[in-house]
């Protein structure tokens, strides 16, 4: 059991799980934290309904990528890394990047600081779809090799 | 375009079983039938000589190129 590889994906795992909770509560309790954030940025009182429309709809898709994240974790852990169903997971976590990037960029409208968020969710996705390439070159390479006589 | 393996009819004239030829040349009887069936995208020059050692063949004898058209005639 090395650290490379075993506790490694453990602790990407917890930290996983931890953002899991960190959302849920995030969720559950944004009639709380919601207004407070109204009141202490420059997000007008009136746009305070926009404000859970942009956090909630942004959280579907943070849900949904996390779910192909513990899928992919959990593939990683049983050792099969290079897979059409990891691609697929990547994938999908390139897409709700992109989904929250345009939710944040609808957001600008009514608060001009959330262009950073979109920005930065683009990046994400930028990043997702290069690490997606190089895994479906190594699948195709692995297949090469496995059919190596 | 497609390179063809001949090997069943190479085996099939030296009248070797496919689980003897595998062990003489040190594969395992699955990567032999990989050979077999045209799957394989690769073939190492150390299996071929294996082969062709084993066979007493030419590396032609188990290969062969074939394009596209011709492959279609045939079938």
């Amino acid at each position: 059991m090395d650290w490379n590889n075993d506790k490694s994906v453990r602790l990407t795992a917890v930290f996983t799980v931890l953002f899991a909770l960190i959302l849920l509560s995030a969720d559950i309790l944004g009639f709380i934290w919601m207004p407070w954030y109204v009141s202490v940025s420059a997000i007008e009182e009136k746009h305070l309904s926009f404000l859970a429309l942009t956090i909630y709809s942004a959280s579907i898709f943070a849900w949904i990528c996390l779910y192909a994240m513990f899928r992919l974790l959990r593939e990683i852990g049983a050792g099969q890394v290079f897979t059409e169903r990891n691609t697929l997971m990547l994938r999908i976590i390139s897409w709700c990047c992109a989904g929250a990037c345009l939710v944040f960029l609808a957001s600008v409208l009514y608060y001009p600081p959330f262009m950073i968020i979109a920005a930065a969710a683009a990046f994400m996705m930028l990043i997702v779809r290069v690490v997606k390439n190089i895994i479906q070159q190594a699948i195709d390479m692995k297949a090469e090799l496995d059919l190596t006589v | 375009m497609k390179i063809i393996v001949n090997l069943d009819v190479m085996m099939a004239r030296r009248k070797i079983s496919a689980g003897t030829l595998a062990e003489k040349i040190g594969i395992t009887p699955a990567n032999l039938s990989v050979l077999k069936t045209g799957k394989a995208k690769a073939i190492r020059f150390s299996t071929l000589m294996a082969l062709c050692h084993e066979l007493g063949c030419q590396p032609g004898d188990l290969l062969e190129f074939s394009e596209d058209e011709e492959e279609a005639k045939q079938q």
